[in-house]
């Protein structure tokens, strides 16, 4: 009975061996059929299209047609030229700024839907989300109106005898009030789901310990949510570096970004190679900006011990 | 062994040593129309182990939040030493807390989650290592410094929760059922470690279980608490031997229960009429002759014995049944019992000796004074 | 002292929430009283006028533009729920050296900007593949993004997912597929509705990536932006403001809802 019983744990052993590989493989096989799709779309649909501007980057254009000379000369002309250094630094300072308020902005308004919206939390968020329902020209139009040298607010301060206020319209705070109307609700949806996974007790043990509601946040919430916090600069920061629409409408004469300009070899003018140059120039641009976030956010010190941790 | 040196660097400095740890004085809490905590009064000695003992709705989490200042009480005050603390937020208490799941920070190595609390009083690096080192060393944890809480076993973090609660030394340690998550062994491994560090800090716990053993087990006094307020509250072995009301006596060890009638009362003894039969039961607190009355006697205090045996039994109450089944437990065995009317009892007893089978008609017996007896 | 001090932090979150509200949607309600204003560009004082909406449902523009819009918004969003949630259960439940990448992958397009994939796809389509505008390179190019937010937003939920409920499910018979059909599905579901209905907003009012690859094809944004030159037209305003009743009817619904605690949507009370 005993030695039949080991005789046949040592079949056990080997089929089980078998099993687990086979098992592997078909894991390996499900991974595949799962994520592949997605994965390949995304190396099709994005990575070759950036890839072909990249090498168009290179090329050279004349009269609204791409030949592959390959030369620098659109770099030096981006480099060289002190308009396009203008717009990108302009552009750059702007995605900054508005990350930043909107930052600022975000955190207290989804820091009260998490902890405080109760019940309505859900219905909280999705007011924050709803006005994407309405087109952005609409929406930037609307502002124009409710803004602009004959707006609601303008006439209203007119009615009052105070006279138009020039700052509110067509100047870069204009712009970046813009932005900031567009972007936020991206930046406040991503912290709040950040803190509807974050644990709130860990507050009262801070506290229990001694820490003060302000060290509680710094030691505890703030870190505990940084990868939330991260992907809301990300989600902020890029589109601003890029945006062209809202300059356009609100912005002035001294708000052209490096989206408008870009925009324009696209369009109007038809230098797609300088353009390409300037798309490569954005996306590196773009790539910057997150490994500096990146880099400040340590995984495990984010308390990222999901299971992708592993 | 309690001497008044030990105890002193649990107190901050500058204040009295009264004996008195913690006072609560007619602490009422009210959630919407619940009252969770009703007007309990209660006063934790130096160096006591005190369980708060009760199922779960009965407001024993609530009472330690209270404690801890996570709730404000609606109405009463709460001391720690002699200082009132009621308006106090928690990080001005100066309290250990431990709690269920553990709430280590998740992004804190286990090293940096202990030094937490001392961090927060700013204490210097050099006393900070060193209180480190010694509760290290104290839960056996040595190694780990550097480990965050998901790379920690169960029992690790238990004990990183244990000495992040104990480093700052507080003025009393608050534990909210830390035993709940934990396997069977490990759990009964640490009741001992817990009574262990306990014994050796003289630092008063305030342990809040509804689990009977861990609060008998640890403790030196229990309070059982229902539906906001306390039942009973005393030592244990009196909690355990002499339940004050029906439901201490139902909550704590395993009882069976008999539900029948006070007919009269003589020479000390209560006469309870019960399925057409008489018992000789303990008087029940205000007797009311004809009221119906709740017999409650534990397991281990009944006898059993094959039927018939022809010995006499006086001064002993007898219930004749058949043996339904034997459960084995070690030491003792649960022998269950069917009665006349097909109701069953439980008796426990140590098997030796005992060769009852299945079936077989037996006799349960008690001497007369055993047991509790409430009015309902 | 110190709880009121906080009650007082805490109010002033509140205001400032209320503030970002007024403020996301002063516009919002700009739309909707320009929408029945008489004169669009001169909306003051106010004049009341339905002709916006009398010419919204005869000009044929606003209904190609419309469907167009309708039929680029839904299927994106299906094609980005679709590869998001196989990604997002691939890289959760199964094991492999590629799940990394699959992961930096399904990520890159957040880094990615809108202007960026419009561009990049319409050189890619015109100069590499010889394609012109067609609604289906508008579709794909749209997914991008869409597949992202998707992949989040799932993500987010599916960690909390306890794959044990599969596990107990192909014990008791259940293949692969039925398995996701009868347990993973009605557990998920809210969440891929809502990455589907990100998705769906994201592509319908879509302009940059939608403008480069449609060439002529009309959507409701680039007519917004066609007719930008000569003013909007009020139809666009009658239009949008209708979409924000259907909005604000279901916030209606939902609040009810949850004020009568006939619906909790996922929120549980502790006492």
């Amino acid at each position: 009975m005993a030695r039949g019983s080991v005789s046949k744990g040592g079949l056990g052993t080997s089929a089980m061996t078998g099993i687990r590989s086979s098992l592997a493989r078909r894991g390996q096989f499900r991974f595949a059929c799962l994520a592949g799709p997605g994965a390949l779309f995304i190396v099709v649909a994005l990575l070759l299209p950036l890839l072909a501007i990249v090498v168009f980057s290179f090329w050279r254009t004349e009269s609204y047609e791409l030949y592959a000379d390959w030369n620098l000369d659109n770099y030096r002309v981006l480099l060289g030229e002190p308009a396009y250094r203008i717009f990108f630094l302009r552009s750059l300072a702007m995605a900054a700024a508005v990350s930043f308020v909107c930052l600022v902005f975000a955190w207290p308004i989804a820091y009260f839907i998490a902890k405080h919206g109760g019940r309505y939390r859900l219905l909280l968020v999705l007011l924050l989300a709803a006005p994407f329902f309405t087109g952005v020209i609409l929406r930037i139009t609307a502002l124009q109106g409710l803004l602009g040298p004959i707006g609601l607010v303008n006439m209203a301060l007119a009615e009052l005898g105070i006279g138009p206020v020039g700052m509110l319209m067509y100047t870069p705070l204009a712009a970046g009030l813009g932005l900031f109307y567009l972007f936020v609700p991206f930046m406040a949806t991503a912290i709040y789901l950040s803190l509807a996974n974050f644990n709130f007790e860990l507050l009262e043990v801070a506290k229990i310990n001694g820490a003060r509601p302000w060290r509680a946040f710094v030691e505890i919430t703030w870190p505990l949510n940084a990868i939330g916090t991260a992907i809301g600069l990300v989600l902020v920061f890029i589109p601003c570096l890029a945006s062209a629409l809202t300059q356009r409408f609100l912005g002035g004469p001294n708000a052209t970004s490096l989206g408008m300009s870009l925009a324009q070899q696209f369009g109007e003018t038809g230098t797609w190679a300088l353009g390409s140059a300037m798309g490569v120039f954005l996306f590196l641009a773009s790539l910057a900006g997150i490994l500096v976030v990146r880099r400040t956010i340590d995984l495990k010190r984010a308390g990222f011990t999901g299971a992708l941790g592993a | 062994m309690r001497n008044a040196g030990t105890c002193q660097q649990f107190v901050k400095a500058g204040t009295s040593v009264p004996d008195a740890v913690l006072k609560l004085q007619a602490i009422v809490k009210r959630f919407g129309t619940v009252t969770a905590v009703d007007r309990i009064d209660l006063t934790i000695e130096r160096g006591e182990f005190f369980a708060l003992l009760g199922p779960s709705g009965s407001g024993k989490t609530t009472m330690l939040r209270i404690i801890a200042g996570l709730e404000r009480p609606d109405e009463g005050g709460v001391f720690i030493g002699d200082r009132d603390v009621t308006a106090l937020p928690p990080y001005a208490r100066h309290v250990g807390m431990v709690f269920q799941n553990f709430l280590l920070f998740p992004h804190k190595t286990a090293a940096e989650n202990i030094v937490f609390p001392l961090r927060m009083q700013r204490l210097g690096r050099a006393e900070r290592d060193e209180r480190l080192a010694w509760a290290m060393s104290l839960m056996r944890l040595g190694g780990l410094e550097d480990r965050y809480p998901n790379e920690l076993s169960g029992g690790q973090q238990q004990r990183v929760a244990l000495a992040r609660g104990l480093i700052s030394r507080p003025a009393l340690l608050l534990l909210d059922e830390p035993l709940a998550n934990l396997d069977r062994e490990l759990r009964s491994e640490m009741e001992v470690e817990i009574r262990r560090y306990q014994k050796e800090l003289e630092l008063p716990f305030i342990y809040v279980t509804h689990n009977q053993e861990e609060a008998l087990t640890m403790s030196d006094r229990i309070a059982v608490m229902h539906n906001g307020a306390f039942e009973q509250i005393g030592a244990k072995t009196e909690i355990y031997t002499n339940p004050a009301t029906a439901f201490v006596a139902g909550f704590v060890g395993h009882s069976n229960r008999f539900e029948g009638k006070l007919v009269e009362i003589s020479g000390g003894l209560a006469r309870m009429a019960w399925q057409g039969d008489a018992m000789l039961v303990p008087v029940p607190r205000d007797p009311r002759p004809g009221g119906a009355i709740l017999f409650a006697i534990k397991f281990e205090d009944l006898e059993i014995a094959r039927a018939p045996d022809g010995v006499d039994r006086t001064g002993r109450n007898r219930l004749a049944g058949t043996l339904r089944d034997v459960i084995f437990k070690g030491q003792t065995a649960n022998y269950i019992v069917a009665l006349g009317d097909g109701s069953e009892i439980t008796i426990s007893s140590a098997p030796r000796g005992l060769d009852l089978r299945m079936s077989e008609p037996v006799i349960v017996h008690w001497p007369v004074a055993r047991g509790a007896t409430f009015h309902v | 002292m110190t709880a009121k001090r906080l009650g007082w932090a805490v109010a002033a979150m509140g205001v400032l929430l209320a503030c970002i509200y007024l403020f996301l949607y002063a516009p919002i309600f700009y739309v909707i009283y320009t929408s029945f204003a008489a004169d669009i560009v001169w909306p003051f004082p106010p004049a009341f006028s339905m002709a916006a909406y009398g010419d919204l449902f005869t000009s044929s523009l606003y209904g190609d533009a419309l469907r167009n819009s309708l039929v680029l918004g839904l299927g994106s969003a299906l094609l980005s729920t679709v590869l998001a949630t196989g990604g997002a259960i691939g890289v959760l439940r199964h094991r492999s050296r590629w799940r990394g990448l699959a992961l930096g992958l399904f990520l890159t397009p957040l880094f990615v900007a809108d202007l960026l994939i419009g561009i990049s796809t319409l050189a890619f389509n015109a100069r590499v593949l010889d394609l012109p505008g067609n609604m289906y390179s508008a579709i794909a190019a749209n997914a991008i993004p869409g597949t992202s937010f998707a992949f989040l937003i799932i993500l987010a939920q599916l960690v909390r997912y306890d794959w044990a409920m599969d596990d107990a499910a192909m014990v008791f018979g259940a293949g692969p597929v039925r398995c996701f059909i009868e347990i993973t599905l009605p557990t998920i579901w809210p969440c891929l509705l809502g990455a589907f209905l990100i998705g769906f907003i994201l592509a319908f009012n879509n302009l940059e990536i939608s403008f480069y690859n449609l060439g002529a094809i009309p959507t409701l944004p680039s007519v917004a932006w066609g007719s930008l030159r000569f003013g909007l037209g009020p139809e666009l305003f009658a239009l949008a403001a209708m979409v924000n009743f259907i909005v604000f009817a279901i916030f209606g619904v939902m609040y009810l809802l949850m004020r009568y605690k006939i619906v909790r949507f996922g929120y549980r009370e502790t006492l």
